[in-house]
């Protein structure tokens, strides 16, 4: 690799360089360049060498994490999630390369797990101009506009996907049924069920638009299917516990299998990315609060374990609420943070409009989580004041 | 005792028990600048001739602390910029060159305690004291409020215990009784690490007579040792007077100088890290030539010399030419030149962390060879929290970070910036790779300085206060009449 570093340091590095025509995009460059070859940087102070963890890594096993439940959502709803995730990787990527050249700052890795987190909190068939308006949403509003990652409040997953269900509501709660058999709808691309389509369609402009649609329908026909509406067991359906727990129920892209989702958050855990006080805190609170509330009323509320496994709760738990940046960095303000957001989303679930209510309880969290790390430093400072 | 934080790594190249002389060198040069002490009057002259244990110069700023020649030789002043250089040096018996008479009036009114502390000083003894707290030299006519003698350093790599007094166990106890005599009532803490080897299991028979030595036996883990850290988990408080912090080493040199009225100017120092071809201890004075070092002990190619350990020492620069007299382990780490493909995807199987983010952490511990690489870019604090659970101060360095990001001082002092002790823990976990322990030095340094100007400020004012009340006073008077 010798050759190709010499390439990247002595042929292309000159352009992006002080003087180089393409000295703007400078960022680029070196996010590029440092992701192929490990930074040159050296240490100047002590300590003299470095624990191996970055945030390249860091992100990474993020990543890694979520690995299990894409590759169910591939199973169970298809190759429509390719393109999704594609559109959301260049559209959230796009809007985080421009600021980083406008600020003159290096690219931050937070996007590259932001950009496969949000098309799996999404609906299977929701149009991909859609992906890619919610992104760029979330990545300019929920983290630019706080001055980039590290800085943000809001997890921009969250941001985005919020914004996406108060402007499109129907389109974000299109839901699919899930493929089923040995490879579910694996080689399939499902389509919006017509329903939703002739919405959509009555949006755009002419029939051209679905004629040819529907021209290049009937040549892959076997490929490209129309999803079946399902309601999720959020929405009413009546689904089991088991099949919640393999994943055999509609919803999210990512939300439908528990086992893949806990597979994959467990992993997180261990290697020490995310914190298990936040997720101990918000599943344990979830649970006390949905077992409350099936004893007083065992008709009108589902049982505690559904409701645990229902929806987004898990993912959230696992993977959205976990994001050190957005929530509190205090441990005892994690186990507040985990409380508060597990028992409103059970709260906001049964008492209000919206079902799937984890999202703005994460987001909710997201505003008191400073809050939270306020009172803890304070307790702190008055322990302090007297050591030493 | 309840401790905070600590982590260990494994660095390779741990210097083993053996102790080796070095060869004599050609020259000496003595650096006039080391960590605490700045000697800055010399007193001796270009091509005077200086015997072993002669004063070289003093750091005026620290008591009068000596700089002693470690062999007989002739003085070069001015051949070697910050340096006393002696050549033709020769190896002449260590001479005692100490002279009762010299006893200054103040350490003679203390009694016997004022002379044993006097040739200490003058014997070059006393610079192996430290205060726990501030990391200065002590007052040596002062009193402490309790005296912490630490057999252990577990900054990878500095000189060990146990190798240093392995076969002076007398000698190490009757320091201690010479340290006990110096003192009134105040405790000798002796802390000794909480393993059962043979060699502590001796040690602690020793000291089983000795009711005033309170053994306190820690876990091997960083920063245990250190004796700021030590100072506060014994409730000892700053405000209370100093603590005394010494090693092995230099409770050694306290039974040289009280016994034989000799000076210890020969030092057991480790030689270690993956850069160096043979890990081991050397006997070594100060000004010893650090190209000699360097060539025997390190290995081809670009490396970093350090005077002192991985987490805490401090780079070896171009212009210094000699050993100083602080030195206590040189450690070596070869410098960061090959950049790897895809580094951030390897599995990991040779690289340790803090996080379990690596394969490694299903093999265990094992020698890691770190190079001098940052391994990553600096990021922005992504709040991860690992820089508080190493912490062993206790502070909170993400939270200080960010008060001095923006500029928030007051808040850092609120924070605490002024307990951390320096360790290198944070910056070494942090995956944003932000220089935490160097900020926040600078940022102590900062705020007793502002403190100090404050202070000066007010007694300034005050005094015109009173100035002007009296003025008033006078002017009242006058009118009266
Ligand atoms: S350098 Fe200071 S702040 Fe950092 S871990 Fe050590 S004591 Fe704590
Ligand atoms: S270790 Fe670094 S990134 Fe993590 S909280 Fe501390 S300062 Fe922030």
């Amino acid at each position: 690799m010798k050759f190709l570093l010499n390439i990247f340091e002595k042929k292309i590095k000159p352009n992006f360089e002080e003087g180089g025509k393409l000295k703007v995009l400078k960022p680029l460059y070196e996010a590029i360049e440092n992701f192929a070859f490990s930074p040159a940087a050296r240490t100047i102070q002590a300590p003299h060498g470095r624990d191996a963890l970055d945030v390249k890594r860091y992100m990474t096993m993020v990543i890694i994490g979520l690995l299990p439940c894409t590759i169910a959502a591939f199973y169970f709803y298809g190759l429509r999630l390719l393109p999704m995730i594609i559109v959301s990787y260049a559209a959230g990527g796009a809007v985080e390369v421009l600021f980083a050249c406008i600020r003159k700052e290096e690219i931050q890795e937070g996007f590259l797990v932001t950009g496969l987190i949000f098309p799996l909190v999404l609906p299977p068939t929701l149009p991909l101009w859609m992906v890619a308006v919610g992104v760029m949403f979330g990545v300019f509003v929920g983290k630019e506009l706080f001055g980039g990652t590290g800085r943000n409040v809001f997890n921009p997953a969250i941001v985005g996907r919020v914004f996406l269900a108060l402007a499109y509501p129907t389109a974000m709660t299109t839901w699919v049924a899930t493929g089923k058999g040995l490879f579910g709808n694996m080689f399939k691309y499902v389509n919006a069920p017509p329903a939703a389509q002739a919405v959509e369609a009555a949006k755009k402009l002419g029939e051209v638009a679905t004629e040819t649609a529907n021209a290049s329908q009937a040549w892959y026909s076997d490929i490209i299917v129309d999803g079946v509406t399902s309601a999720t067991p959020l929405g009413g359906a009546d689904v089991s516990a088991v099949d919640m727990f393999f994943g055999n129920v509609s919803g999210s892209l990512g939300e439908s299998s528990a086992l893949m989702i806990i597979a994959g958050g467990v992993f997180l855990l261990m290697t020490r990315v995310s914190n298990w006080r936040t997720v101990v805190s918000i599943l344990g609170s979830a649970a006390v609060m949905s077992f409350a509330l099936n004893k007083s009323n065992p008709d009108e509320y589902m049982p505690a374990l559904n409701s645990l496994l229902a929806g987004g709760l898990l993912f959230g738990a696992f993977f959205m609420a976990t994001d050190p940046v957005s929530g509190p960095i205090t441990n005892a303000g994690k186990y507040g943070y985990g409380i508060l957001i597990g028992s409103l989303a059970i709260l906001i679930r049964n008492f209000s409009a919206f079902p799937e209510g984890v999202m703005f309880a994460i987001l909710l969290g997201n505003i008191v989580a400073p809050i939270l790390d306020e009172i803890v430093f304070s307790i702190r400072f008055r322990r302090l004041r007297n050591e030493g | 005792m309840k401790f905070r934080g600590g982590y260990n790594i494994t660095l390779q190249g741990r210097p083993s028990k053996k102790v080796k002389i070095l060869p004599e060198p050609e020259a000496l040069y003595l650096p006039l600048e080391s960590k605490r002490f700045d000697f800055t009057s010399i007193y001796v002259e270009e091509g005077q001739k200086v015997d072993t244990g002669d004063v070289l110069a003093v750091d005026p700023g620290n008591y009068d602390v000596p700089l002693l020649s470690p062999r007989a030789g002739t003085v070069r002043l001015s051949s070697t910029e910050g340096h006393i250089v002696l050549e033709d040096i020769s190896t002449v018996d260590d001479v005692p060159d100490y002279d009762k008479d010299s006893i200054p009036h103040i350490a003679r009114q203390m009694g016997a305690s004022g002379e044993m502390r006097h040739k200490l000083l003058a014997l070059g003894a006393w610079q192996f004291f430290r205060d726990a707290y501030t990391n200065e030299l002590p007052d040596p006519m002062g009193t402490p409020q309790a005296v912490i003698v630490s057999t252990l350093s577990l900054d990878p790599f500095t000189a060990r215990g146990d190798v240093q007094f392995k076969n002076r166990l007398l000698q190490f106890t009757r320091g201690l009784e010479y340290l006990q005599s110096m003192l009134e009532y105040q405790p000798i803490y002796l802390v000794i690490p909480k393993s059962r080897t043979k060699f502590h299991d001796k040690v602690k028979d020793q000291i089983r007579g000795y009711a005033w030595v309170k053994l306190i036996e820690v876990p091997l883990e960083y920063t245990r040792t250190n004796f700021n850290i030590l100072a506060r988990n014994l409730g000892l408080k700053r405000a209370d007077g100093p603590i005394w912090g010494v090693k092995a080493g230099g409770v050694l040199a306290v039974d040289r100088a009280l016994t034989h009225t000799k000076t210890s100017l020969v030092r057991i120092v480790s030689i270690g890290g993956p850069g160096v071809k043979t890990p081991e201890h050397v006997k070594v004075m100060a000004g010893y030539p650090i190209a000699r070092i360097r060539e025997q002990y390190a290995r081809e190619g670009q490396m970093r010399l350090i005077n002192g350990g991985f987490f805490t020492g401090r780079m070896l620069g171009e212009d210094e030419i000699g050993l100083g007299v602080e030195i206590a382990g040189i450690t070596i780490i070869p410098e960061h030149t090959e950049r790897e493909f895809l580094g951030w995807l390897r599995p990991g199987f040779d690289r340790s962390s803090y996080s379990n983010a690596f394969l490694s952490t299903l093999r265990g511990k094992f020698a890691e060879k770190f190079t001098t690489t940052l391994r990553g870019e600096p990021r922005a604090c992504v709040s991860c929290n690992f820089c508080e659970e190493v912490c062993p101060a206790g502070i909170m360095p993400h939270l200080i970070h960010k008060y001095l990001y923006s500029d928030m001082i007051e808040e850092a002092d609120a924070a605490r910036v002024d307990l951390c002790v320096e360790c290198g823990l944070c910056s070494f976990v942090c995956p944003s790779k932000i220089e935490l322990r160097e900020e926040f030095i600078g940022a102590k340094v900062f705020i007793e300085e502002e403190k100090a100007e404050a202070e000066a400020q007010r007694i300034k004012q005050e005094e015109a206060v009173q100035k002007e009340q009296e003025r008033r006073k006078e002017s009242s008077e006058e009118n009266l009449y």
